[in-house]
């Protein structure tokens, strides 16, 4: 039970890493803001063309997004503005739209949602279309044209991705400005070089790159993790307490049938040996048992409740699919954790009952 | 005729100690043993034959003295040594028959060669000899709770020939036998002294006052012989 | 709070470092009161009772060897995935340097598998006396050892808790790099001589062992070891890296490389721990184990065949030598 809420969760923030990471892997390289007193500001597009002139960089896209606020439920959507004639610096999107008829597309006010998204306007009665409000106050009507592929949820899932004219209008951005321009630069050696050079560009630029992004939220789900193995640490203790007592009330039947082994011949080194055995096949058997049920209940079931306390603090309904994800690290930290605390409470039990004098055959 | 000594008992006592209360069960004890001999240690009990056959064995410790069998000091080996002189040399017959009940005639008598590491092929085979020495072997595959007394009595023999001892020790073997089996049981006794094996029995049956076979009988009274 | 705490691999290693360090405390206690009062010679039931509490420390301490080669890997596996959260690092060498205590951290760790390797060695021979002779050696080794761990576990934690995740550190390349002409080699030996010896003292090695010089051996075994890490480090590295300038012991160990690093240092130290511990038992207790040896032989073999096949596999397929 323990076994199974533990690797449950280890499963399933390694998972959510390996989900965070293919996502992150198809990322521009590096973000381009201004920033002014600390908060970012809108991007002048002209920046975009100085960075082209940099050797070694490439595929420089120029992004608009920003939130916008669903008014009666307090919910927001994240709207992602795309120049769709260009190449993407984004992998994913630039395979999303070799797939869509872009002429169909542009032809009038067209998004791509993300799931979360579309449940939420159908919750609401926007079959296909839904009127954003314009800061100059206009009502501003959008078709839905697709839904993205759930498989990349974890970001996706609150998306609304539009034509970029389109969202800086909504957006209210000027025709100058995008929120930050992204690029790609092909040698990871030469990183640190570029983002030297392009910060010495303006003064007020920010350059942040994906790895920092990767880092941060590697953090986040370490920590999540960890949270859980402090709250573990406790019942595990528990656990073994119980253990130990367990193993500490010997049956007279059993100490009785010891001392007849001893009696017979064996050693106290056999009966040791006997004894861990046992043990050993009790915990192989219970890990493989519990590491399979929390595999079903991740990958397959989906992990209800445990999703909540990960993904928490999501303001539209995430249907996140986990992809399954068994790395070997996850599976030895659980094996540590559950057969060293385990082992270690029955050893000096098991020690007890095997050092039985023989005589007890003769009772 | 000159026999190799095979069991040399030299000041063996054996005191228990219950809080301020001390109890000598053995005093003083000396006693050789030959090869081939058949000892009847004879007493009530609490005279102390239990303790002298454990003794013996090496399932407990003395408090002073020692016993040596074939010139080892059984009492004062490290447990490896003790119970490899044990698995090797001595096969013991307890009063309760004392079987694993779950398992299997055939299993129970398997159990005391397991630590030594043979092959299953060649463990089946002397579990097999033992079981057709002992007269059981059509009884192999049931199950130890299942068996009558004499039954089990006789899987007990098996499982104390099957490491071919040197030395059988009996405590009470025939208290919780009908009449028939006991004799079936002395029967048994009588082949296997003739196999040429050390034999020492505890008890107080009258049965074995006049057996067959050469034997040699110790009055023990209170800890001490007779 | 630091940030490599919450890594969690970081914490069921320190856990697992923990709770095996309470079942040593409770060894310790319990032989130490044994070297106390252990008399084999006596009848009483305290000694008795005695000599079976030895079979609790020998348990755990079995218990406990076993479990602490499993987590030195284990933590040289977690060093390297940290390895990523530190700003710099490439592979593990980065992050053991992140701190002072890293590179001592390490060094104990094999410290430490060697005593428990030598430990056990003696034990087996305790075991098979018939009057526990070696009864005393063996405990004062674990009280050696004992100290060993308990500086380790407090290293372990030092070690942890003073990473700084923003400070940025040196990856492999400015750590065992050639920095400005320096030779990093020890007696100012260069990669040609370095070789020779390394071969020369395999070769010593097996002799010495055949012939029965044991102090020789013993010295032969030393050297061999020293200068095996420096052999893979900046020779034979360089093959498995296919790059003249890479040289690391680490990052052989990820799985770019097949993860031969395990394999190689594995069959180095186990073989050395083997070797050494059969050579300092016929030394100090003249007792030798013929089969412990060829098992040592044997493991050692495979490194240096292993060794060699990287040279000689690029050497066939690419015709030059790095």
């Amino acid at each position: 039970m323990i076994l199974f809420l533990l690797s449950s969760v280890l499963l399933l923030s390694s998972s959510l890493r390996f989900s965070l990471q293919q996502t992150l892997d198809v990322q521009p390289d590096f973000v381009v803001t201004r920033t002014q007193g600390g908060a970012s500001t809108p991007t002048p597009l002209i920046w975009g063309d100085t960075l082209l002139e940099i050797h070694g960089i490439s595929k420089v896209t120029p992004r608009i997004y920003g939130r916008y606020f669903f008014k009666p439920k307090e919910h927001s959507f994240l709207i992602i503005g795309v120049d769709f004639l260009e190449e993407q610096s984004n992998e994913n999107l630039q395979k999303l739209m070799d797939k869509i008829a872009l002429k169909a597309f542009l032809s009038t006010n067209h998004m791509l949602v993300g799931e979360g998204v579309k449940a939420y306007l159908n919750a609401h009665f926007y079959k296909d279309s839904y009127q954003f409000l314009t800061p100059q106050g206009v009502f501003e009507k959008v078709n839905i044209f697709k839904v993205l592929p759930s498989q990349t949820n974890l970001i996706s899932n609150d998306m609304m991705i539009m034509p970029m004219d389109l969202a800086r209008k909504i957006l209210g951005y000027e025709e100058e400005h995008v929120s930050d321009i992204t690029f790609n630069v092909a040698n990871p050696d030469e990183w640190n070089m570029i983002s030297d050079k392009v910060s010495a560009l303006h003064y007020d630029i920010r350059v942040v790159n994906k790895n920092e992004v990767h880092k941060s939220y590697e953090n986040l789900y370490n920590y999540k993790g960890g949270l859980f193995l402090v709250l573990f640490l406790i019942v595990l203790s528990t656990f073994a307490l119980i253990l130990y007592q367990r193993y500490s009330m010997v049956y007279s039947t059993e100490r009785r049938q010891l001392g007849l082994l001893r009696a017979l011949g064996w050693s106290i080194n056999d009966v040791l040996k006997w004894k861990f055995m046992e043990t050993f096949v009790l915990v192989f058997i219970s890990y493989i048992l519990g590491i399979l049920i929390a595999y079903i209940y991740v990958f397959v079931l989906g992990a209800p409740l445990l999703k909540e306390v990960f993904l928490g603090g999501e303001n539209l309904q995430n249907n996140v699919t986990f992809i399954p994800v068994l790395d070997f690290t996850v599976l030895t930290s659980i094996f540590l954790l559950y057969a060293i605390p385990f082992i270690a409470a029955v050893l000096i039990p098991v020690w007890s009952v095997s050092v039985t004098d023989p005589k007890e055959a003769m009772l | 005729m000159m026999r190799k000594i095979m069991i040399q008992i030299e000041n063996l006592s054996k005191t228990f100690y219950q809080g301020s209360h001390v109890a000598a069960v053995l005093k003083e004890i000396n006693l050789t043993i030959h090869q081939g001999e058949c000892i009847i240690l004879k007493g009530v009990s609490g005279s102390g034959k239990t303790t002298l056959l454990s003794l013996i064995a090496g399932l407990d410790k003395p408090s002073g003295g020692k016993v040596l069998i074939e010139g080892e000091p059984i009492s004062k080996l490290p447990d490896l040594f003790a119970s490899e002189l044990r698995a090797k040399k001595i096969g013991m017959i307890f009063q309760h028959f004392n079987l694993f009940e779950h398992l299997t005639v055939n299993e129970n008598v398997m159990l005391p060669l397991i630590p030594t590491g043979l092959k299953m092929k060649a463990l089946q085979q002397r579990v097999d000899e033992a079981l057709q020495v002992a007269n059981i072997h059509h009884k192999k595959d049931s199950v130890a709770s299942r068996l009558s007394g004499g039954e089990k009595q006789r899987t007990a023999i098996a499982r104390a020939l099957v490491a071919n001892p040197d030395i059988i020790l009996c405590d009470e073997p025939t208290a919780n036998l009908d009449r028939d089996n006991s004799l079936l049981f002395i029967a048994i006794l009588e082949s296997l002294h003739r196999m040429g094996k050390t034999i020492i029995i505890a008890t107080h049956d009258p049965l074995f006052d006049h057996l067959d076979f050469e034997s040699i009988i110790i009055p023990m009274v209170d800890g001490e012989m007779v | 709070m630091q940030e490599i705490l919450l890594s969690n691999q970081v914490m069921v290693f320190l856990l697992s470092e923990s709770t095996l360090f309470i079942l040593l405390l409770v060894a310790f206690v319990v032989s130490l009161k044994i070297l106390l009062k252990w008399d084999f010679e006596r009848f009483t039931p305290f000694q008795f009772a005695l000599e079976k509490q030895a079979y609790l420390v020998s348990t755990i301490i079995l218990f406990v060897f076993l479990l602490k080669f499993i987590l030195v890997i284990y933590f040289i596996f977690s060093i390297d995935a940290l390895s990523f959260l530190l700003p710099g690092a490439m592979c593990a060498a980065g992050v053991i340097k992140a701190n002072v205590y890293g590179s001592y951290l390490l060094v104990l760790k094999t410290f430490i598998l060697f005593g428990l390797t030598l430990w056990l060695f003696v034990h087996f021979y305790d075991m098979y006396t018939k009057n526990h002779r070696w009864f005393r050696q063996k405990s004062w080794l674990f009280m050696l050892i004992f100290v060993c761990i308990l500086l380790e576990l407090i290293l372990d934690f030092s070690y942890f808790t003073n990473i700084d995740a923003h400070l940025p550190v040196n990856c492999c390349a400015a750590l065992f790099g050639q920095l400005e002409g320096a030779n990093p080699l020890p007696f100012g030996l260069s990669i040609a001589s370095l070789l020779v010896l390394f071969y020369l003292f395999y070769i010593l090695l097996l002799l010495t062992l055949k012939s029965g010089y044991t102090l020789l051996y013993l010295v032969t075994h030393i050297l061999f070891l020293f200068i095996a890490y420096y052999a893979v480090v900046y020779f034979f590295g360089t093959y498995i890296y296919q790059l003249p300038t890479h040289k690391c012991p680490f990052c052989m160990l990820q799985p770019e490389y097949y993860a031969v690093g395990y394999l190689l240092w594995g069959s180095l130290f186990m073989g050395s721990y083997m070797g050494l511990s059969d050579a300092v038992c016929t030394l100090w207790l003249g007792k030798t184990n013929r089969k412990s040896q060829n098992i040592a032989i044997g493991l050692l073999s495979i490194f240096v065949l292993l060794c060699t096949a990287y040279v000689t596999v690029y050497y066939v397929r690419n015709g030059v030598l790095l």
